[in-house]
């Protein structure tokens, strides 16, 4: 069974996306930052990390850069629902969705997904980065 | 005490009359005076001279002894000299000339001046040496003849100056009625342009130098106002025209920094809504999974998830406003080929009461922007202007052309010029204010969200491109964007690169 770490600090978000991947035969484990997931991914082998970007004290690209860094087995897929809330700093070129993910993408993201997304291409879109590990 | 101000010719004329008063009687008595004594002292000595000579003819050869010829003398005197009385006296005898008046008594003894004796008659007795004793020519001569000379002397004086005064009135009328009249005409002019008017030029024909002088310094003010007055006018509307400009890009910028405002708060309250709609839909998608296909609460459910789709759409409306769609795709495209499908795609869907029309220009360059956000964004123009004219007959005009830039760099930029009139109910400038704020609409609820324009904002401005909306009330409304001109360099470079 491949271990996914969910990444976001909505519960609602963390919940809903392990409750579709525990479905789909996953076994899932979630945390609400950053510092958490770096911690949790030390202490238990990880194949996927799916993380949100804005979040608070260390945000979704940043952790991201790091995980490639520290974990370089470990996959990854980015979400975010755009929008400039939730950021400590303003950054007026950096605002649109498009250019967070393309930043995530930057940073190491194996698969960038906009929110909301459906159960189907959640699960076919962690089939499609865990399919191309295992190829 | 209230002055009184007399016109200049009456002033003058008064004047004349007042100095005659003065001059002329003078001027009468005196010549008068002169005159009269003139006549008296000539028929005084006219009187002496012809006593003497008189009386050398009685002394001369030896008329004293012949009675005739004393008599002869005597009568000579009163035919020839003017006399009304003589008469010789000698020795007690007198002999008188029975030619004189009758009137006269006896003689007096010599009057030494005219009009002395009060009767008319002027005496002058002259001695007569003869051989041994003294004899007295007596002679009376008439003063009537000469007081009548004087009095007709008078007279004519007074018709003369009586002339003159008529002659020097009526020039001092006609010299100061001419001298006014250019002051007149000064008057005139100077008081047109105090009142405003400073188009009457100053053209005095006067040969008075001081006039003249005074017409050109006048005319000369005039110019100096003129031109003062062009120059603040010019000035003033130097001013105007800023603070037009000025207020127009203030206009501009609050609208700007507007939709910056809308469209920050949007792009937050979509990430909220998107992060919100992830566990409705992933629970409601799997809670459907786990329901047998005839259980009730599926159909709910299902409804649920609809709607939860429908609220992620708006929400990408949302973010295409605020430039949250992502990066158009640039690319150089011809947009006569997109307005062709949009109109193709649109001729479909509007009523057929809305007639289309086109002007399009035959040569267009092409635009930086991309193809599928384009026909987005003339459909949502083409149905907005269609909603506008809603059950009316009406005229959708689509027009694209070439704009020729301008060297002024503020006026007008070389670019690509598109736009949708409608014939419709048009907008008040209050609507027109915020035409392109999202949520913003004039349809009733239930009609449609409001996002239509405020997602044509958000795409046009992906594009580099500008929107303007002209709008009048009951007359239609017109939309037009302006594509930039994209540099010949840049054109050649983009063509090029997929040959190659």
């Amino acid at each position: 069974m491949q271990n996914i770490l969910v990444v976001d600090d909505e519960p609602d978000v963390r919940d809903s996306v392990k409750y579709v991947l525990d479905r789909a035969g996953y076994s899932v484990r979630t945390v609400e930052s950053a510092m958490d997931a770096f911690a949790e991914l030390a202490r238990h082998p990880t194949d996927l990390v799916i993380t949100d970007i804005i979040m608070p004290q260390i945000n979704g690209v940043e952790a991201i850069e790091s995980i490639r860094k520290a974990f370089p087995s470990v996959r990854i897929i980015a979400i975010s629902g755009g929008g400039n809330f939730g950021v400590a700093e303003y950054h007026p070129t950096a605002i649109t969705t498009t250019a967070y993910l393309a930043s995530a993408e930057k940073a190491g993201a194996h698969l960038v997904l906009t929110k909301p997304f459906e159960s189907v291409e959640l699960i076919r879109s962690v089939e499609q980065v865990l399919g191309v590990g295992h190829a | 005490m209230a002055r009184l101000r007399a016109t200049f010719w009456i002033y003058v004329t008064a004047w004349v009359v007042m100095v005659h008063l003065v001059l002329l009687p003078a001027l009468y008595f005196g010549m008068g005076y002169v005159i009269r004594e003139s006549h008296e002292d000539l028929f005084i000595e006219h009187a002496r001279t012809f006593s003497r000579v008189l009386a050398d003819e009685f002394e001369v050869g030896a008329a004293m002894d012949s009675q005739k010829r004393i008599e002869d003398l005597l009568d000579f005197a009163i035919t020839h000299g003017g006399a009304r009385y003589a008469e010789l006296y000698d020795r007690g005898r007198s002999v008188r000339s029975l030619y004189g008046s009758s009137d006269i008594k006896e003689a007096r003894s010599t009057d030494l001046r005219f009009g002395e004796g009060g009767d008319g008659i002027y005496f002058v007795v002259r001695p007569i040496e003869h051989a041994y004793h003294r004899a007295e020519l007596r002679l009376g001569f008439d003063e009537q003849p000469i007081q009548e000379r004087i009095q007709l002397a008078f007279t004519r004086m007074l018709w003369l100056l009586a002339g003159y005064l008529a002659v020097a009135i009526a020039i001092a009328i006609i010299l100061s009625y001419r001298l006014s009249r250019p002051i007149q005409r000064l008057q005139a002019v100077s008081r047109a342009i105090s009142s405003g008017d400073y188009t009457r030029a100053l053209n005095v024909n006067t040969g008075i130098r001081e006039l003249h002088e005074l017409a050109a310094d006048l005319e000369a003010m005039r110019h100096e106002l003129v031109g003062v007055n062009v120059r603040l006018q010019a000035k003033i509307k130097e001013k105007e025209i800023s603070e037009v400009r000025r207020e127009d890009l203030q206009k501009q910028l609050r609208h700007r920094q507007r939709l910056e405002t809308v469209g920050t708060l949007a792009s937050g309250i979509a990430h909220e809504i998107n992060n919100v709609l992830v566990p409705i839909i992933l629970f409601t998608d799997s809670a459907l999974q786990d329901l047998p296909r005839s259980s009730a609460p599926r159909a709910n459910l299902e409804r649920v998830l609809a709607a939860a789709r429908r609220a992620k759409d708006i929400v990408k409306k949302i973010l295409t406003f605020s430039r949250e769609l992502g990066e158009a795709k640039l690319a150089l495209i011809d947009l006569r080929e997109v307005v062709a499908e949009s109109l193709h795609l649109f001729s479909v869907l509007a009523p057929p009461t809305i007639e289309i029309r086109t002007e399009i220009d035959e040569s267009i360059p092409l635009v930086r922007a991309d193809a599928t956000l384009a026909s987005h964004l003339l459909m949502n123009l083409f149905t907005n202007a269609y909603q506008a004219m809603e059950g009316a007959k009406g005229v959708l005009t689509i027009g694209l052309r070439y704009q020729e830039g301008d060297d002024d760099p503020g006026i007008a930029r070389p670019g690509v010029e598109f736009w949708v009139r409608d014939t419709g109910r048009g907008m008040d400038s209050a609507t027109v204010e915020r035409i392109f704020e999202p949520f913003f609409t004039t349809r009733s609820v239930g009609q449609g969200a409001g996002l239509g324009l405020s997602v044509v904002h958000g795409i046009v401005e992906s594009f580099g491109a500008s929107i303007t909306v002209e709008s009048k009330i009951a007359v239609g409304t017109t939309f037009r964007i302006f594509f930039p001109a994209v540099a010949r360099a840049e054109v050649i470079g983009d063509v090029a690169a997929p040959v190659v």
